[in-house]
């Protein structure tokens, strides 16, 4: 069959060229050949001969070819390695744009359109002046004429990418006969083979990423802090104190610096978010971000928001009446949950927001809950003296007090069917979300210790739970390279947000429910309107997989942890990094932001939590933010923890910081021996 | 082209059965599977990031396996990491190691034992930014310091963040005030138990124990001079601070100026325990062993320590007036110190402290058998003293010694027995020595310059009155000895020439290179046959 096409195609050439005699003399061949019937394998014709022929005798005359290349060339890229991928997409854009001016140098104006439409919105956010160039491209003349065509064909663009990568794209481009995308890249790429690993994200390329942020961030966003929280409450709460115990001390306003002296005896930081109080409470209807520097604006939720008992806000103003304030000067204390004899099977932990309880998951598929508040004394005591003891005494001991008292300490949860990857405990401490490499993510009540409810609907491991700050709703985050958002009384998720150009391995919720923070294997983080389901921002800078997130309570920084130890601060409403907050030398597990977001712990499987000052960066007035940011956010303690690893971190409503990890004494006892 | 090369295709492919496999088909499948196995491992990664470890398991491979729809792979779930084991022959060939198990014996093995099962548990891992010093935290190293300064660098240009520290209160923990009680109760009840010996391991060994070290040499201190009749105490209490100062964790510097004079007083007081009590000796030497180890761990710390303590030691030598179980104290002491502080203090002033002990040795001289007895433990353990040192001192130089000084010392060395052998004691030196000092009378040209105990030399030379002038140099045979000449050394019938070469030879042995033949010469002239144990038994078959 092939044979004939090729023939058929060889001779159509002669003739639309007019060569007559060779014409001739094929035909002649041809009838030879075939009356003596020898058609042995040396003259079947070689595929690799064949395809070029084939393609030119089509190419002419089908731009459709074009589409159809670079649209396998992109869902290939898309799906290759994910450690290859960046190197890979790199190709898209060049490739995209000779198609184009391929197709407009052809004449096929209305398909060159088509084209363009269909494909554009991948380099938009890169290239997006150039593309509005190309699209003034629409016939041959124009061609001559325009000057970033010219400079495209004039010029082979080079691109940078390490061996392996090379290997796969000839490898894909010489099996899938895409003969077309491999003219293309022949003849205007010039491709660097780098030697070593591949890398994440060359110089170059960051100067593109700027270009992603400055597109994409022009969206608004209203980063504020939740209105009518009830931290927000608290604080209007003590605002009207002060404001009346100003009003009874002096008639006139004569300034608000004595307003201000009042309140630093009163008590430090509350003071400038009580000023913003005052201010918002003149005037009800400025909401949005107008309120002054360094305070956070109050943002209404989109959502319909759950309903607190009255019990329940008491208790919560009661701690944030406690809350102890930290700063540079005021570290926090750092209790620390260490799981002990969990033969590397412990995958996740989560604490509870007012650190009574601790859910740990493990790779047996089994959740388990500690009451440390039943726990009590003697339990810790008796523990602390195997941690202490060489292994051998240490586990004898452990395993009496196993048996004495401490039978039934924990409730376990089964009912996934899979490790467990990631915990959430609802803010009132009522339930508790978990999620599993089963797909499911599963609901259990607190209280009754038992299932209730199963979500399904991921169709892969699901790698993270967040429950949402005001609870009700809750995010999961999966290998299928989606999130999705859930609310507890619904089966089927709510919103489903795609984007995500590997897994999605963590989220976070913004403090004013509207938004969700993804950060995944693609080296991205990512923030969603809840509401639509759109992608707002997206924050380029990590160099391996995003592990870890953190917003601050005002609702304008994000922090994100990396698994090469690097955090980086994210300023939410400019799209723009604060500043990298470099230290660790290990995966970041987790981070959490103090109270009031002076502070901002992290715990890694460096076996260290460390604590960064960010209080000057979030406090400080806009215009010398970027002064200050840099040269403020800076390590203010290491806590090195005996070989635990640490797997979460959480302020209390009080301040005082919980974290837990898994004790794994193999690596000391190596270091030991 | 690819990492698998086509080979281990063909392999694999025989090991399915495939014998012949094209080789293009093999070229095409390698970067197939190449980049399957990159795959594999991309999603195993994953894996294990989600289960918080930084070490691929094998678990992580197969639910990656189970994430692409594959079938595991099984047998390899056993918790021991995969033993690779060379193949013969071959540089870079590898096998997994695939023991035969009896099924019998797997069937009747007894089970294993249960795991202990996974627990929580609570610490405070800082309050508020400071590490307690509890054993669940991670030790606090000794010497951080440098690397926070270093941290703290950058921040001096910044005025604003200069951290305003408030006073700290200084509070003991119920535990720990519990510990202390139990512990001193211990030390001063229960003596040598097994108990006892427990909490010494734990004091030895535990972390957090930093904030009772001052109240422990407190205690120590006051418990040494109120009972220094009581033995065992005694004895507990040294044994109390050598757990203080090997426990890793506890930063003791501070605080040894403190404990110093109390152990100090273990070594060198002039009674210690009840009347009668006999093993005094023993707490001793154990102390002193004690006093070595301070010395040694803390001496660069504390440049002027080792120096303290050997003035110290050396005045309690030195002085007549003190009781002979101090002098044995001040010996062991300085023996402890090592070679060199022998060499540097004892060595010169060994002849003239054996003059004095001589009287105090002979039962004619000295009726009281407990105070001969003494005696005998002082010239014990200055023979254990200045033969250890020679004995470090010929190992260190044997290889060293020159053919001619090693002749020489063999010629001393017999010399030096036959004279031991006529000898009944060493005492019968310093008759001997008299006579050789009368005959020549010229001022005495080496004396021992050390500052810690010039002062101490004189002072000893003076209590000796006339007999100073035995330091007196004679002459030829003062080079004598040193130059190693044979035909003088041969000629040992003069005497008196040589016992003068010994004095100086001897106040001349803390010179680091000073020759060990002559030395080790006057040191059995001195002891007789009882230093011979000490020379090291190479040099010792080249004497005979």
């Amino acid at each position: 069959m092939e044979e004939e096409k090729v023939e058929q195609a060889v001779l159509a050439y002669l003739k639309s060229k007019g060569y007559r005699q060779a014409e001739l003399a094929f035909h002649d061949e041809q009838q030879r050949l075939r009356h003596s019937g020898s058609q042995t394998s040396d003259t079947a014709i070689d595929s690799s001969i064949a395809n070029p022929i084939l393609f030119y005798a089509k190419s002419d005359n089908d731009p459709n070819r074009y589409k159809e290349g670079y649209s396998k060339l992109r869902s290939w890229v898309y799906q290759s390695l994910d450690s290859y991928k960046n190197e890979l997409l790199r190709i898209l854009y060049p490739v995209f744009a000779h198609c184009y001016i391929d197709l407009v140098g052809k004449g096929f104006t209305q398909e060159a359109r088509d084209f363009l439409q269909r494909f554009r919105e991948d380099h938009e956010a890169s290239h997006v002046r150039d593309i509005q160039k190309l699209e003034g491209v629409l016939s041959p003349q124009h061609l001559h004429e325009s000057e970033l065509v010219l400079t495209l064909r004039n010029n082979k663009q080079s691109v940078k990418m390490c061996q392996y990568s090379f290997e796969l794209l000839l490898q894909y481009l010489h099996g899938t006969d895409s003969m077309l995308m491999l003219g293309i890249v022949n003849e205007h790429l010039n491709i660097h083979v780098l030697p070593g690993p591949p890398s994440a994200l060359p110089k170059d390329d960051e100067v593109v990423a700027q270009g992603t942020l400055d597109y994409l961030n022009q969206k608004e966003i209203r980063w504020g802090a939740l209105e009518d929280s009830l931290e927000d409450k608290f604080e209007k709460h003590n605002a009207a104190a002060l404001l009346e115990k100003d009003m009874a001390g002096k008639k006139d306003g004569e300034g608000e610096d004595n307003k201000a002296k009042v309140d630093g005896k009163a008590g430090g930081p509350s003071n400038k978010k009580a000023k913003k109080d005052k201010a918002s409470t003149a005037g009800p209807g400025t909401t949005a971000k107008s309120a002054g520097p360094g305070s956070a604006p109050r943002v209404k939720a989109e959502l319909p928001m759950p309903t607190m008992s009255e019990e329940a806000e008491k208790q919560v103003m009661e701690d944030f009446r406690k809350r102890a304030r930290l700063g540079s000067n005021a570290l926090p204390s750092v209790s620390f949950y260490s799981f002990i004899n969990t033969h590397n099977s412990l995958n996740c932990a989560s604490i509870s927001s007012d650190g009574a309880l601790v859910a740990g998951g493990f790779s047996d598929s089994s959740v388990k809950v500690w009451d440390m508040a039943k726990l009590g004394e003697q339990k810790t005591i008796a523990g602390s003296v195997t941690q202490d003891k060489p292994p051998t005494n240490g586990f004898t001991e452990t395993r009496e007090t196993a048996l004495e008292g401490s039978k039934s300490s924990y409730a376990l949860l089964q009912g996934h069917a899979g490790p467990v990857y990631a915990a959430s405990f609802s803010p009132d401490s009522e339930f508790l979300l978990t999620s599993s490499a089963d797909c499911t993510v599963r609901l259990w009540s607190m209280r009754l210790k038992t299932n209730l409810m199963g979500y399904k609907g991921h169709n892969f491991p699901v790698w993270d739970v967040q429950y949402s700050p005001v609870g009700h709703y809750f995010a999961t985050a999966s290998h299928d390279r989606t999130a999705r958002i859930w609310c507890m009384e619904r089966m089927q998720p709510l919103r489903i947000l795609v984007g995500h150009m590997s897994d999605v391995d963590c989220l976070q919720w913004h403090v004013n429910c509207n938004y969700v923070a993804t950060g995944g294997t693609d080296n991205t983080v990512r923030l969603w309107d809840v509401q639509t389901g759109e992608c707002l921002r997206v924050f380029n800078g990590h160099c391996g997989t995003v592990l870890s997130l953190a917003m601050s309570s005002d609702g304008r920084y994000m922090a994100s942890g990396d698994d090469r130890g690097a955090i980086f601060m994210w300023d939410l409403g400019s799209g723009q990094c604060v500043a990298p907050l470099m230290g660790h030398t290990s995966c970041v597990w987790t981070l959490a932001f103090s109270g009031e977001g002076s502070l901002l712990a992290s715990g890694s499987a460096d076996n260290t939590v460390r604590l960064w000052d960010v209080n000057a960066s979030s406090k400080g007035s806009r215009s010398e933010e970027k002064l200050s940011a840099t040269r403020h956010l800076r390590l203010l303690k290491t806590l090195p923890t005996k070989s635990t690893p640490v797997y979460a971190l959480k302020f209390s409503r009080t301040n005082l910081l919980l974290a837990a990890g898994a004790f794994s004494p193999s690596q000391s006892a190596k270091a030991t021996t | 082209m690819s990492i698998v090369p086509k080979d281990t295709i063909h392999v694999i492919a025989q090991s399915i059965g495939i014998a012949n496999l094209h080789d293009d088909v093999a070229k095409e499948l390698a970067p197939d599977v190449e980049y399957r196995m990159r795959e594999i491992m991309q999603e195993a990664v994953k894996c294990m990031r989600h289960s918080k470890r930084s070490i691929l398991t094998t678990d992580d491979v197969n639910s990656a396996l189970s994430l692409r729809n594959v079938e595991p792979l099984y047998g390899f779930a056993s918790g021991d990491p995969l033993r690779f084991r060379r193949a013969l022959g071959h540089s870079d060939l590898f096998y997994v190691e695939d023991r035969d198990l009896e099924f019998k014996e797997v069937v009747e093995a007894p089970l294993p034992k249960a795991p202990l099962d996974a627990s929580v548990v609570a610490h405070w891992l800082a309050v508020e930014g400071v590490q307690p010093a509890i054993p669940e935290n991670a030790p606090i190293e000794v010497l951080a310091p440098p690397t926070e300064t270093k941290k703290e660098g950058p921040r001096k240009d910044d005025e604003s963040a200069i951290d305003v520290k408030p006073p700290v209160k200084h509070v003991l923990s119920k535990e720990l005030q519990l510990y202390f009680e139990k512990m001193t109760e211990l030390v001063v009840t229960g003596a040598d138990t097994q108990l006892l010996r427990d909490a010494l391991v734990s004091l030895a060994t535990d972390s957090g124990l930093h904030p009772l070290v001052p109240y422990f040499t407190q205690f120590v201190a006051d418990e040494v001079t109120r009972s220094l009749d009581d033995f065992p105490l005694l004895f507990s209490l040294m044994r109390l601070v050598q757990s203080l100062l090997l426990n890793p964790h506890i930063h003791i510097e501070p605080y040894l100026h403190q404990m110093m004079p109390s152990v100090i007083t273990c070594l060198v007081a002039k009674r210690l325990g009840g009347k009668g009590i006999v093993n005094h000796w023993e707490l001793r030497d154990f102390t002193a062993s004690l006093v070595a180890f301070i010395c040694k761990r803390f001496g660069h710390v504390y440049h002027n320590l080792q120096g303290r303590v050997t003035r110290t030691l050396l005045h309690a030598f030195l002085d007549p007036k003190k009781a002979l179980t101090q002098h044995y104290g001040a010996i062991r002491g300085l023996a402890a110190l090592g070679s060199r502080v022998v060499r540097l203090v004892v060595l010169p002033n060994l002849e003239l402290y054996l003059r004095l002990l001589a009287p105090e040795l002979s039962p004619e001289t000295q009726q009281n058998e407990m105070k001969r007895y003494e005696a005998w433990r002082v010239y014990g353990a200055l023979q254990t003293a200045s033969g250890a040192c020679m004995y470090e001192k010929l190992k260190a130089q044997s290889f060293l010694l020159p053919s001619s000084s090693r002749v020489a010392l063999k010629s001393t060395a017999r010399v030096a027995t036959t004279n031991a052998k006529h000898q009944e004691t060493a005492m019968d030196i310093s008759p001997r020595k008299r006579i050789g000092a009368a005959d020549l009378e010229q001022p005495p040209q080496k004396r021992p310059h050390l500052d810690t105990d010039n002062s101490i030399a004189t002072e000893g030379r003076n209590l000796d009155g006339a007999e100073s002038t035995v330091q007196l140099e004679p002459r030829e045979g003062g080079k004598a000895p040193r130059i190693g000449e044979e035909n003088v050394l041969e000629d040992s019938v003069r005497k008196p020439s040589k016992k003068g070469g010994k004095s100086i030879t001897l106040s001349e042995a803390w010179k680091e290179d000073g020759d060990v033949g002559p030395l080790l010469a006057s040191l059995v002239d001195l002891f007789g046959e009882g230093m011979l144990p000490f020379i090291p038994s190479k040099e010792l078959s080249s004497f005979i």
